[in-house]
């Protein structure tokens, strides 16, 4: 994978950022992460193309993987196939972190939001070269759907780490309460749809954190 | 379900003796063979084995047909947590698999190896698994499948050098069976938690396997490189396992791009390098078995005769001791009242941050020694090896004089650790070195023994003569013998100080190499650095290989720097050169050196806060300091925070400057005994299940800067360990955070069975999915929506 661009302005937006001025010192830490993150990630991804089979949800063909759910059925209300992908940091961005936990907790947190940004980068990255790959036929893809969105369990993590291989292809796994190893990671459906669709914006009600959630108050989004 | 006991006839000749003539060859792929027979993605290979177990038979009838010896077990993943959904007991499905081998076999002389695969759950510090209850899974599989009767234990396919080990000891200490372990690694020679090659042998080949290997993940083509690496480290048998190449999707199917009759070539090849023990993984098939079996007929096995080579190491690090290595001493409370107080307190920070600066400065290795007669040294031993291993990929010396305390060290080490020490007694000896053998350590011998110290550098050789020899009885090479000749104070036995030195050299005619603690030499003396110096330049020349010093004594270190210059270790003198490259100019981007203590912390230089707060320790006594400048400075922080002048990482970055302050006020406090400035104690935990614990870091640095002693359980705390230390300790504050909605549940248990004990304890909240009215459903006292919010809290209640 050739080098990634990491947005300053995402990391700061992880980071709280609403237009306080900034010292130097800080200022130069978050230069010197967004450099050291670029050394320490070691991305990796691994993705597979399922049909869909519709039923009471969604069972993705040859596996025994079936997606439920009021949300991932509108989500993929019009798709026929769906990509599923799996992408992670490895696991020295995760040490690091620690580390620096116990050295300056601020530097951890700035390397954390620059982990953070990086993970969704390597994520943007895979899907524009899937999107190229669908367009081919004259078809697009919906945006990436996680478990833990909406009403898609979490409970979904495992399973789809089993049908992507993601141990074995990506050393990608999950604990037992379904928080993906290395920390850094991302799993994600995305729909396979008619390149004419177009995708409603999903809106913020129904978020947990709908009325605390400082993005909003600010007049933004956090992203999900 | 019946099953049908079978004799077997086989049972004779162990597998061990087999491979000191022959060349073992074991089958391929079982999932791969599954697959093709119609198991789909994410079924469970395993249940197979009861459901269809003719499927599985006929695959290992293929296998012996194609000429393999041993079969491996339909058992990759029969644990109990991927077990755990399925209709059918681990127990059920191993014993199923391994009759299902039985049957297979028949009247045949091949082998049944237990296929242990990895739990699929990584271990701490990585995941949220703790090694312990990795061993206890691993050790359910042994023992059912030494019920059923298997010939051996395969361990493979695992990432994790940790995972391997608890995997290993669960096989022998439950098995008296032959152990083969395999690892998997990428191209860039590495697996994905970070194993080197190296690493992975030092570590294997010293917990006393059979044989050790690597296999999956790649092509026989991919994998040569890191086998020869392997190879050239390997005293024991090696062993390869390798994918039928590169996966390629075709038709929503993997195909593999290494037809049988390659790999078979490099099957032979493998063989002819040295390789004794070889089969196949993913992708391969009885085809790509046979071919291979055909090509290698009549070939004999390789005996490379690898020597051991001088070294400890981490997952991540080997260190050869091949030149002077530093072992760091400062992990040690004798003479340290702060670090006893850390021990104490359980304040495991303090001893981290003592290992971070020793690494910084260059040690290679740390003395890791936590003995003090009011605590549990075995438990705290446990919890400091741990956590260093956990930010630090640095190889530790266990230190202690209890056998509990070392073997408890060293079973939660990840690598291989050296051990500190034994001497000459006999008693001692036959106590410590059996422990060591077993975990595959190195071993410091002291000169002395139950006559004391010997006075001539013969006397000491002789007790060093003594110790090598009794640990090569206990099967540790003496490469891993590492004689300390000890140092006696010059201004007591001045005569013998040469004496040390002489014995240093004498001794590495053994074939050992030498550690030594230098600073004793000085005792009683003016101007001592002068003489540790001088004594360690000496000892350097006499070729000590591994000094216990103090890292961050500058002059020592370059003591090294220069012995490796002028004894020609150091060709060209880089590192000499490197050294000193940068030295004398003045860092230049420091103009505001003349803050005062308020300012330093006001713009979070925390390089800049020590050396002030000592000057103003000078004129202050050390509580005024916080009340005149630490106090009125984090407010007008804080007040900036809120005013959204400045945002979360500065306001850390203060914290943290106020942190370093106080570490010098601590140490002023402490020599004067004087009074504690402790505002009163909080707990925080993040709850059981999640491991998000940055939110609540950043909390604590905040309550500390603000005197509030904080007892951090960590994460993934259950409810019994916060339940237990709340009614131990005089604590009115529990702060509880989860990031995640499924771990608000163990949230609001976690504040029911708190309530239940101590009715008057308070309890505040926070994490990202929290919200004031969910904190109130739980029951929480208080809802914290950010770091300041609990300082204000914590206030509140320590009034």
């Amino acid at each position: 994978m050739s080098k990634l661009e990491i947005d300053r302005n995402e990391v700061l937006r992880y980071l709280g950022y609403r237009n306080q001025s900034i010292d130097e010192a800080t200022d130069k830490i978050i230069d010197q992460s967004i450099e050291e993150i670029g050394d320490l990630m070691e991305a990796r991804y691994v993705y597979k193309f399922f049909d869909l089979k519709k039923d009471d949800g969604f069972l993705l063909e040859g596996t025994n993987l079936r997606l439920g759910g009021r949300d991932i059925k509108g989500h993929l209300a019009e798709a026929d196939s769906c990509i599923v992908m799996g992408v992670t940091l490895g696991h020295r961005v995760d040490r690091a972190i620690r580390y620096y936990e116990k050295l300056s907790m601020a530097r951890a947190m700035i390397l954390d939001a620059c982990a953070s940004t990086a993970v969704e980068a390597v994520c943007d990255r895979v899907n524009e070269d899937l999107l190229d790959m669908v367009r081919v036929n004259k078809r697009t893809l919906t945006s990436r759907y996680s478990p833990g969105y909406g009403d898609l369990s979490l409970d979904m993590q495992s399973p789809i780490l089993d049908v992507l291989g993601a141990k074995g292809s990506i050393g990608l796994s999950a604990t037992l309460h379904n928080i993906l190893i290395p920390r850094k990671s991302v799993t994600a459906i995305m729909g396979i749809v008619d390149e004419d669709y177009r995708q409603a914006d999903a809106d913020c009600i129904g978020c947990p954190k709908y009325d605390d959630c400082s993005y909003r108050k600010g007049g933004g989004r956090c992203g999900y | 379900m019946t099953i049908v006991a079978i004799a077997r006839e086989a049972e004779g000749v162990d597998i061990r003796e087999r491979l000191k003539k022959e060349v073992l060859v074991f089958d391929g792929a079982m999932g791969t063979m599954l697959q093709t027979r119609g198991l789909k993605l994410g079924e469970l290979p395993e249940v197979v084995n009861i459901e269809k177990p003719e499927m599985v038979r006929q695959i290992h009838r293929d296998y012996i047909d194609a000429g393999a010896m041993i079969i491996t077990s339909n058992t990759f993943g029969a644990n109990e947590l991927k077990l755990k959904n399925s209709p059918y007991g681990l127990e059920d499905v191993i014993h199923a698999a391994v009759e299902n081998a039985k049957i297979a076999i028949g009247h045949g002389d091949n082998y049944i190896a237990l296929d242990i695969g990895p739990i699929g759950e990584l271990l701490e510090p990585m995941g949220s698994l703790k090694f312990e209850d990795a061993y206890d899974i691993f050790k359910r599989q042994v023992v059912q499948g030494v019920k059923d009767g298997v010939d051996l234990i395969l361990i493979e396919t695992m990432t994790d050098l940790y995972e391997a080990k608890a995997a290993v000891l669960a096989a022998k200490e439950n098995s008296s069976l032959p152990v083969f372990a395999t690892m998997s690694f990428e191209a860039n020679m590495r697996t994905f938690t970070g194993t080197t090659p190296l690493s992975m042998v030092m570590t294997l080949e010293g917990l006393g396997v059979d044989a050790l290997g690597i296999n999956c993940s790649l092509g026989p083509k991919e994998i040569e490189p890191i086998l020869d690496e392997i190879l050239s480290y390997s005293k024991i048998p090696v062993m390869v396992q390798a994918n039928a190449g590169l996966p390629t999707i075709l038709d929503k199917r993997p195909v593999y791009n290494v037809l049988a009759e390659e790999y078979a070539y490099y099957g032979r090849k493998f063989i002819e390098k040295g390789v004794r023990i070889i089969g196949g993984c993913c992708g391969t098939t009885d085809e790509y078995i046979r071919t291979m079996s055909e090509k290698i007929r009549g070939l004999k096995p390789v005996f490379l005769g690898m020597e051991g080579r001088s070294g400890v190491c981490t997952p991540t690090k080997a260190i050869s001791i091949d030149g002077v290595k530093v072992i760091g001493e400062r992990i040690n409370p004798t003479g340290k009242k702060l670090f006893k107080e850390a021990l104490k307190g359980g304040d495991i920070d303090y001893i981290l941050r003592e290992a971070i600066e020793q690494v910084e400065a260059g040690a290679h290795i740390l003395d890791v020694n936590v003995g003090l007669p009011e605590i549990d040294e075995e438990k705290m031993m446990v919890d400091v090896v741990k956590e260093i291993q956990s930010i630090l990929d640095v190889p530790l010396q266990i230190d202690s004089t209890d056998p509990r305390v070392i073997e408890a060290g060293l079973r939660v080490y990840n690598g291989k650790a050296i051990v500190n020490s034994v001497n000459g007694e006999d008693q001692v000896l036959d106590r410590i070195l059996p422990i060591v053998k077993k975990y595959g350590a190195a071993i410091v011998g002291l000169t002395l023994d139950e006559r004391g110290i010997p006075d001539t550098a013969l006397g000491r050789y002789k007790i060093a003569e003594k110790i090598v020899r009794k640990a090569e009885d206990h099967g540790i090479a003496r490469g891993d013998v590492y004689i300390d000749c000890l140092t006696l104070t010059a201004a007591a036995q001045q005569k013998e100080v040469r004496e040390t030195l002489d014995a240093l050299r004498l001794v590495k005619e053994l074939g050992v190499k030498t550690v030594l603690g230098v600073s004793n030499v000085s005792f009683g003396l003016p101007n001592r650095k002068l003489i540790n110096k001088t004594f360690f330049a000496a000892a350097l020349y006499q070729g000590l290989d591994l000094p216990i010093i103090n890292p961050l004594d500058k002059e020592m270190m370059d003591t090294i720097l220069a012995s490796n210059l002028l004894w020609n270790k150091d060709r060209g003198g880089n590192e000499y050169l490197a050294g000193h490259r940068g030295r004398g100019h003045k860092p230049l981007d420091r103009p505001d050196r003349d803050l005062d203590l308020s300012d330093i912390i006001i713009r979070g230089i925390r390089e800049d806060a020590k050396e002030a707060t000592s000057k103003l320790l000078g004129e202050y006594e050390a509580l005024e300091i916080v009340n005149k400048y630490l106090i009125p400075a984090l407010d007008t922080v804080g007040d900036r925070y809120e005013k959204e002048i400045i945002f979360l990482p500065q306001l850390i970055q203060s914290a943290e400057t106020v942190k370093a302050s106080f570490e010098i006020l601590k140490e002023s406090l402490a020599a004067s005994s004087g009074p504690s400035i402790s505002r009163g104690k909080v707990l925080l935990a993040t709850v059981k299940g999640d491991i998000h614990d940055i939110g609540k870091n950043i909390v604590k640095v905040l309550l500390e800067n603000y005197n509030f002693q904080v007892i951090d359980l960590g994460k993934d705390v259950p409810i019994e360990r916060i339940v237990e230390k709340v009614q131990g300790e005089d604590i009115r504050l529990v702060g509880l955070s989860a990031l995640m909605t499924t771990t608000v549940r163990s949230m609001e248990e976690t504040i029911a069975e708190l309530r239940k004990v101590k009715t008057n304890i308070k309890i505040m909240v926070g994490g990202a999915v929290l919200n004031r009215e969910y904190a109130s459903m739980i029951k929480a006292d208080y809802y914290g929506n950010d770091a300041k919010e609990a300082v204000r809290i914590a206030k509140e209640i320590y009034k």
